[in-house]
């Protein structure tokens, strides 16, 4: 039987069954996200090899999905496809392509243009649906990496300030190694998701689908590069702290931590809604932060200073205890900024979808804070006096950690949801004076 | 951008460096290679940045999804050999069993070559280069994986050196489109750059 399914993998390896071809895009006329002022008359695709095209090779559609494209033709040179355009009237349109290699193989893309107004961004092209349910629990899994590696290790700078016993310091690198794992699997894991909608194609032809529309095109595209590339820097940076025992590898891994994990603040709510500025993103990246921190570092005490620093307890429990209290502070007083900045009625936290979810993060947050004053109030004289029943302790940390976990469900569902729309400003009045 | 092949060349001048480092060690021997604390470290770490750099790379060709998941699967199996290597050599890791991340890597990377290009061999340069460095790199996982179990062997140690020099010099045959042995298929377009 092994050898049996060793022989297929082999022969599966050697002899492809088809000739695949990477026809890759070289331009494209209107080119990726451009408006343009005059109505174009024809849309191509010129690409790096000769391809062949079908009748509906090239479709363009308008914002309500009515195709205003006609038959793809291939050009004299073969490496171009071009179709027809009707009369079209000012609005955003989406093009969607497929071509066939010469060998068989289809490749395909889509990208957006504007006549008259600004496109759109190919995630939001006609037929795209949205964030699902899968990308909630994506976006869900990479705030968790982001608490394990930035809580993680500002629990170790701010609060630790010193090396670890052993066996603890090696969890403690387990569990940041395994956020900053998590961020770069589940980054890709996103993106992949994201440009899948905006593709709508099966997983066969999201293979061969461009993605550079949307790794380009996007803010999302751009906060995936720029996150990839800084985080897989900090993996870097973590493993040499491991391997050379250097604090000030930590330091570093902690500040471009923080430092990348603005993107999601620069490419979400904040950085594209109506209404948001400078301010909205800086709120947004503290709000992040400061959650990071708060539930990386209950994590940190629950699973690596409780049952493997013992005599580290007490002097890491109360320096946490002063910290947490600035930390959610600074968070509730961002999180309170971005919500009347996103619902500007107070009703809409009823009537809105958007502001029902917020209900939901607000009321876990409230037991999240319960939980978190209950440590302040009762926990911290007994650890200040030593306390036997301390010992037990770490259950209760667990606990008040996976309320924030939950939080950050509803943060990650809260991300993916529309705000409602702000109200639209009314224009001023021209006043004419009489002469 | 610069043009994907002239990426693949600085990736080609890489591993030489990579495989030329660890035909010294055998040439000269483990003794007289160790005299100096710092040249355990040459390969692994070269290796780790080479992972790291290839990370840019995953990034930023993106023209078709396929291609950012061979270029991602590299770039985490570079690293990870790499780590594993200076974390022994470093004597932070203990288990021979970590041995194993090298011929992991170097099997990840060749199925990733193979699965990567499904062009046949003669279909162009850089399918028969794919092909080529996918099938040494499978092959090759067999010197890393003797090492594991022997890691002083001799053999063992040129076998890496030598597939190291062999991808380095398939990397620097490539260009962009472009006939092998004369041949090329006419479904792959014409020749350029």
């Amino acid at each position: 039987m092994r050898r049996a399914i060793a022989l297929i993998a082999l022969l599966v390896l050697a002899a492809p069954a088809s000739a695949f071809a990477h026809a890759s895009v070289r331009a494209t006329q209107p080119s990726y996200k451009q408006r343009l002022e005059q109505a174009p008359r024809t849309a191509w695709v010129r690409f790096d090899q000769g391809v062949k095209a079908l009748s509906n090779s090239i479709v363009v559609v308008d914002s309500d999905g009515r195709v205003v494209s006609g038959s793809t033709r291939s050009g004299a040179d073969p490496h171009l496809m071009l179709t027809t355009l009707k009369r079209l009237p000012k609005g955003a349109y989406t093009v969607r392509w497929h071509a066939i290699s010469s060998d068989g193989h289809v490749v395909s893309g889509v990208w957006t243009f504007g006549v008259g107004v600004a496109a759109p961004p190919p995630t939001e092209a006609y037929g795209a649906s949205g964030p699902t349910r899968t990308e909630h629990v994506v976006r869900w899994a990479y705030f968790l990496g982001l608490m394990l590696l930035v809580g993680g290790l500002g629990f170790r700078l701010l609060i630790v300030r010193r090396p670890l016993p052993p066996r603890a310091e090696s969890r403690f690198y387990k569990l940041t190694g395994l956020g900053v794992i998590a961020v770069l699997e589940v980054g890709i894991l996103a993106f992949l998701l994201r440009a899948e909608d905006a593709l709508q194609l099966p997983f066969g032809r999201l293979l061969y689908g461009d993605l550079s529309p949307i790794a380009s095109g996007t803010r999302f595209g751009t906060a995936f590069i720029a996150m990839t590339l800084g985080f897989a820097l900090v993996s870097a940076l973590l493993y040499l702290a491991w391997l050379v025992e250097r604090e000030v590898l930590l330091w570093a891994a902690f500040a471009v931590a923080l430092v990348f994990a603005s993107g999601l603040s620069l490419s979400g709510h904040s950085a594209a809604d109506a209404g948001s500025s400078w301010k909205s993103e800086l709120a947004d990246w503290v709000h992040l932060s400061a959650a990071c921190l708060w539930l990386g570092g209950l994590v940190q005490l629950a699973l690596v200073v409780w049952p493997l620093a013992p005599e580290l307890r007490r002097e890491a429990f109360l320096r946490y205890a002063r910290l947490a209290p600035v930390l959610i502070a600074v968070l509730v007083a961002a999180g309170l900024y971005l919500s009347v900045l996103r619902l500007p009625h107070l009703s809409d936290l009823w009537t809105e979808s958007y502001g029902q979810v917020l209900l939901v993060k607000l009321g876990l947050v409230s037991v999240a804070l319960a939980w978190g004053g209950m440590h302040h109030k009762i926990a911290v004289p007994l650890v200040e006096r030593g306390h036997p029943i301390v010992g037990k302790l770490s259950r209760s940390l667990l606990g008040e950690a996976s309320v924030g976990m939950a939080v950050l469900l509803a943060a990650a569902v809260l991300v993916d949801s529309k705000p409602p729309p702000q109200p639209v400003p009314k224009p001023t009045q021209a006043v004419t004076v009489s002469p | 951008m610069p043009p994907a092949e002239h990426v693949h060349w600085m990736f080609a001048t890489g591993f030489l460096l990579l495989g030329l480092f660890l035909l010294a060690e055998v040439i000269a021997g483990e003794e007289v290679w160790q005299r100096r604390a710092w040249r355990p470290y040459l390969w692994p770490s070269f290796l780790f940045l080479m992972g790291v750099l290839m990370w840019p790379v995953m990034t930023f060709f993106t023209n078709s999804t396929i291609h950012m998941v061979a270029h991602g699967s590299w770039a985490q199996v570079m690293m990870f050999a790499g780590a594993a290597e200076l974390g022994l050599v470093k004597g932070k890791l203990h288990s021979p069993l970590w041995r194993l991340a090298t011929p992991f890597a170097f099997l990840v990377s060749g199925v990733a070559f193979l699965v990567h290009e499904q062009n046949p061999w003669l279909f162009q340069r850089s399918s028969f280069l794919h092909h080529l460095l996918g099938w040494t790199m499978v092959v090759g996982a067999v010197f890393p994986f003797a090492r594991a179990w022997r890691p002083n062997w001799a053999v063992a140690n040129a076998g890496i050196a030598i597939v190291f020099v062999f991808v380095s010099l398939a990397l620097f045959s490539d260009r962009d489109l472009a006939p092998v042995f004369g041949r090329l298929s006419p479904l792959a377009g014409e020749p350029h750059r």
